[in-house]
């Protein structure tokens, strides 16, 4: 469904994501791991082309893109095929709750208004704040503006949703409700690609693993195959570490 | 000091009015319009332009208004005939206002300017991920929360531009402060007191109307950035 090929990003002449080669298939939660400033943001960033990569080919949707030779048209294309859901939620400040899920649908589809005000009602609902479709962004807790960018995501109804960290930075008491959403996403149906340091919910959701170290694909497999069985020693130096910090 | 004379002369500037009212008013639509794409260059850093708008903005800020005026008035006569054009004066009227549109230009590009950078990175990051194009997300998002941010700049431009259409006279365009000089000559040199004292008059209520516009503006704007959660930039280094 998508398929990611020879992906290679550069900031300034410094290699930031070399050869990046991903499979997700329809449906499946795809969770990045690995060690910070490995390019996980990056990766994601590519795929809806708030980067653009030097080289490489994405099918999404049953589409191909060359990155190296992607037109306006075509970048368009990709992003109205994919949803992104940022660690700082990026709701639209000038926007209510339900004017953010709706807008989208407005602008970008075409949508009529009532079309997209139903579809918006039902996404937020899905999230649990039906009660709170008329607030402003700065008149809901981290939470529940992230679980509002979750349905704005689902609203527009793309091929994947990709997730930069969508709880890290929240305060823990509020970790749960969005986890929680997430994972209504997931059993929905919905394909999606997950960078996450929650590293038992990310054991929990996914159907695939990939732990990235310094620019590439380390190595990825079943979430039991890395969190436990993993022979490389990079991913057991990481969740080695990593769980030393939890304790 | 002579009441009387001071109402008996008032009709007069009150005729002559709408002239300041046309300077000011196409000077600050036009200045306006001349200031995005000025904000627009500089925001981008666009190669070879931007250094232009850089020396634009600094002429302007630098160089005493009335002076501006001066250098437009004898200033484009001479430019148009470099040009080719067989033009040897132009009027003042249009003098001042192609001056004052553009320092206002300058003006106001220096209050879009910040009102554009002062919106977050990641607005136009979640617009574009959306797939918005670029006029969907400026019209939709980004224009919409820059303008409670810079009304109140581009109101004091505008306070700031009638107090300098007061000076579009010494360039000979019969507006308010024009009709003055030639009142008080007219009346050789008696009554200057009272002549000046209802053109002084006559700009406090007029800056005390749009003062109030502002007020009402700043209101609205406070209303909204609470609701936005912006703070509000530091306006434009301009002293005028
Ligand atoms: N806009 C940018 N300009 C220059 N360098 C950048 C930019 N964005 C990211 N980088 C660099 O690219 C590398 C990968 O960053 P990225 O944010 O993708 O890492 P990450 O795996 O998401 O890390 P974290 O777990 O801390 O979020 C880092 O070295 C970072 O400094
Ligand atoms: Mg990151």
């Amino acid at each position: 469904m998508l398929n990611l090929r020879n992906l290679n990003l550069s900031f300034h002449g410094n290699k930031v994501l070399e050869d990046i080669d991903l499979e997700v298939k329809k449906g499946e939660v795809v969770t990045l791991i690995g060690p910070s400033g490995t390019g996980k943001t990056s990766l994601l960033r590519c795929i809806n082309l708030l980067e653009k990569p030097d080289s490489g080919f994405i099918s999404l949707g049953g589409l191909d893109y060359d990155f190296s030779s992607i037109d306006k048209k075509e970048t368009l294309n990709l992003r109205r095929k994919t949803a992104m859901v940022f660690q700082q939620y990026n709701l639209f400040k000038n926007k209510t709750a339900i004017e953010n899920v709706m807008d989208a649908q407005m602008v970008v589809q075409k949508k009529s208004k009532k079309e997209a005000y139903e579809k918006s009602m039902e996404e937020l609902k899905r999230v649990g704040l039906e009660a709170k479709v008329d607030a402003y962004p700065n008149q809901l807790s981290g939470g529940q503006q992230q679980r509002v960018s979750i349905a704005r995501a689902l609203a527009v109804e793309p091929e994947v949703i990709l997730f930069d960290e969508p709880t890290s930075a929240l305060d823990p008491e509020l970790v749960g409700e969005v986890l929680k959403s997430i994972e209504e996403v997931a059993k929905s149906g919905m394909t999606i690609i997950l960078v996450t340091h929650e590293m038992s919910f990310a054991q929990d959701i996914s159907d695939k693993v990939v732990f990235m170290d310094k620019g590439q694909v380390a190595e990825s497999g079943r979430p039991e195959q890395i969190f436990k069985e993993s022979d490389n020693a990079r991913t057991q130096q990481f969740l080695n570490k990593f769980y030393a910090a939890a304790q | 000091m002579d009441l009387q004379y001071m109402i008996s002369i008032l009709p007069e500037f009150l005729r002559v009015i709408p002239i300041t009212m046309l300077v000011v008013v196409v000077s600050a639509v036009f200045g306006f319009l001349l200031s995005v794409p000025v904000a627009g260059i500089r925001i981008r850093k666009v190669p070879v332009l931007n250094l232009i708008t850089d020396l634009y903005i600094s002429f302007t800020r630098s160089i005493p208004i009335l002076l501006q005026l001066f250098l437009f008035f004898f200033g484009i006569p001479v430019l148009l005939q470099l040009l080719g054009f067989d033009v040897t004066n132009i009027s003042a009227m249009t003098a001042a206002i192609v001056c004052l549109i553009i320092y206002n230009g300058a003006y106001m590009s220096e209050v879009i300017r910040p009102a554009y950078l002062a919106i977050e990175k990641g607005q136009h990051e979640a617009a574009e991920s959306l797939g918005y194009t670029r006029f969907q997300k400026l019209t939709k998002i980004i224009i919409p929360q820059m303008t409670p941010i810079a009304l109140p700049g581009l109101g004091n431009a505008i306070i700031h531009l009638i107090h300098d259409s007061s000076l579009v006279f010494a360039i000979g365009v019969v507006d308010i402060m024009g009709l003055a000089t030639i009142i008080s000559s007219g009346s050789f040199g008696m009554q200057q007191v009272e002549v000046f004292l209802t053109v002084a008059f006559i700009y406090w209520g007029i800056s005390f109307a749009s003062e109030q516009i502002i007020r009402y503006l700043e209101r609205r704007k406070k209303r909204v950035l609470n609701r936005t959660g912006y703070e509000m930039k530091e306006e434009a280094e301009y002293n005028v």
